[in-house]
């Protein structure tokens, strides 16, 4: 069970919260084409290592915020709200 | 002529007097009639919501995981930028109407007072009944008066707001759940005792 730090709330239950998937993926422009869209809603990276992903805090503030998690380890680096920035570490 | 007031959502369960172990420090419950008025701020709004939160009811904003306390009405935070405002049952919609005039244009305001119960639970054993079911820490060392809290008791969403050090702590939740949620609290409590007001 992981233990997520909502930057709202505080640190909660995993079972409060639903899993929204890789944060980094961004919607293509209207014109950019068939291939992109297959690409935005279906290809994903699944990386062994850090990913920043959506969780949904659904039973306390109901914010979307980002945490960069291991996806082998389950650590929790660091949370952010859905508007700030957070990036993957390098290696 | 005005409506009958609503039956209260715990009418059939809550039956008035000592359920459980008997002991000389039970879980006492109490079911306050409550107004429930949600104000959400629009964006950008924050401040001046403040402001006119200040003049009519007394009181800033709470900030994230606070509660705060007004001439007539208290505020409880719930997420970014929404707060619960509650005062005691008053005439049908005057809470919100007094809300809805002083926050024309700066928050969306929505009145609850149907739609959620408030359940107090004090005494000694009230941390101990709800770590039975909840996964927050509500130890004096993590949680304390004005302190609040929404999350899941029993797999019931519930706003958690401590008031005092008894500790009392008001449990607001939706009342389609009302009665589940009560039946638990009662099993929670069993081994202490619990004593209906
Ligand atoms: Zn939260």
């Amino acid at each position: 069970m992981l233990r997520i730090p909502c930057p709202h709330c505080g640190p909660r239950d995993e079972a409060e919260f639903s899993y929204r998937g890789d944060a980094t993926v961004t919607r293509p422009g209207p014109e950019d084409g068939i291939e992109a869209f297959h690409g935005y809603l279906y290809e994903r990276r699944n990386p062994r290592g850090w990913q920043v992903e959506w969780w949904q805090h659904g039973a306390g503030c109901r914010a979307f915020l980002k945490v960069l998690r291991h996806t082998v380890t389950h650590e929790i680096r660091a949370v952010a709200t859905a508007t700030e920035a957070l990036e993957v570490p390098e290696a | 002529m005005s409506a009958p007031e609503p039956t209260h959502p715990l009418a059939a369960v809550a039956t008035p007097g000592r359920h459980g172990a008997a002991g000389d420090a039970p879980l006492r419950v109490t079911l306050p009639r409550r107004d429930l008025v949600q104000v959400m701020a629009r964006r950008g709004r924050e401040e001046a919501l403040a402001r006119a939160m200040q003049d009519t009811f007394g009181m800033a904003p709470p900030a994230a995981g606070r509660s705060a306390t007004g001439r007539d009405a208290s505020a409880v935070w719930i997420q970014p930028g929404a707060w619960m405002l509650t005062a005691p049952r008053g005439a049908e919609g005057a809470l919100a109407a007094r809300a809805a005039a002083a926050f024309a244009g700066l928050a969306a305001v929505e009145d609850q007072s149907h739609g959620r119960t408030t359940i107090i639970v004090s005494g000694p054993a009230a941390r101990a009944v709800l770590a039975r079911g909840c996964r927050i820490d509500l130890h004096p060392r993590a949680f304390g008066p004005g302190r609040a809290a929404g999350t899941q008791i029993a797999h019931v969403s519930c706003l958690v707001h401590q008031v005092d050090d008894a500790p009392s702590f008001e449990l607001t939740v939706f009342s389609t759940l009302a009665e589940p949620f009560f039946h638990w609290l009662l099993e929670a409590g069993a081994s202490h005792g619990v004593v209906i007001a």
